[in-house]
């Protein structure tokens, strides 16, 4: 059984200072079990990941705290140790690191300074690693767009405006450099499209 | 003069002598008794390691018990070993 008054304690220590930590945790879709639970993470300050907002889902087994909480990105990244195809995350401590002193707050910290710090060593998605290894320039605009596209609220609609403007004759490269230069406005978008 | 004492009433308060205030396993008060007890103190006693980490005895019974590898402190990852 999951110990429900130490996740409860979580959850009201870790809303407390969420403006400040940049983490916070909620019940799963609003619903009622203590179990499935969705967290978010602030994309750190100076990294491809600023200014996105990313969801966790986690899972909590039932020999929870004394088995690691299961997490995964709900919200696509492209991160070397986090899977671009499910979200799946490499981390030691969700894995045979982890200790009952650990917290959902304190995993989710370390999730923050995972996106902070790839370990493209050590990898999750294989391509992704190769890409940091390789061609450090091209991972960081991927990485960009993929904050820009799928983890800023107001990115809704992205892929529409990409393919409305692919459908007035730009190449979808250009178009979409151009959206992420203007930060998605897509009359700005086709100005720079336009005169360039 | 003299005084005869007819009745006594002795109250006396306790507490674990720990550096912390709370379980890092369960997060409940020293003071208070782990998720499975009802009753603190001698029900639901304290355990230090040889690291000088306390925790609940319940708690960290649980959590060297459901380690299948040399269970380690919680706390600082030290081999976790009941202090003699």
């Amino acid at each position: 059984m999951v110990d429900v008054s130490r996740v409860q304690k979580e959850l009201t220590e870790c809303n407390r200072d969420s403006a400040i930590s940049g983490v916070s945790i909620a019940l799963h879709d609003g619903g009622s079990s203590i179990s499935h639970l969705t967290g978010t993470i602030a994309g750190p300050q100076d990294t491809p990941y600023e200014g996105g907002t990313f969801r966790i889902d986690i899972r909590l087994p039932g020999g929870y705290p004394f088995e690691p909480p299961k997490m995964q990105f709900i919200t696509k990244v492209w991160h070397p140790n986090i899977s671009s195809q499910n979200g799946a995350i490499c981390l030691d401590i969700l894995k045979d690191q982890w200790s009952p002193a650990l917290t959902l707050k304190t995993a989710l910290l370390s999730l923050q300074a995972l996106l902070s710090t790839p370990a493209p060593d050590d990898p999750q998605d294989a391509v992704v690693a190769q890409q940091y290894l390789r061609d450090k320039s091209t991972f960081l605009n991927t990485a960009r767009y993929w904050t820009e596209a799928f983890a800023k609220s107001d990115s809704t609609g992205m892929e529409e405006k990409v393919q409305k403007l692919v459908e007035m004759g730009f190449p979808e490269d250009m178009v979409r450099s151009a959206l992420l230069s203007v930060n998605g406005d897509e009359n700005m978008a086709l100005e720079k499209l336009c005169s360039s | 003069m003299k005084v005869k004492v007819l009745q006594w009433h002795a109250v006396a308060s306790w507490t674990w002598d720990a550096q912390d205030e709370t379980c890092g396993i369960c997060r409940m008060a020293f003071d208070g008794c782990c998720p499975d007890c009802k009753f603190p103190g001698d029900d639901c006693t304290l355990i230090w390691g040889a690291c000088n980490h306390a925790f609940h005895l319940h708690c960290i019974l649980k959590w060297v018990n459901s380690q299948t590898s040399i269970p380690l402190c919680p706390m600082c990852r030290r081999e976790w070993q009941f202090k003699g």
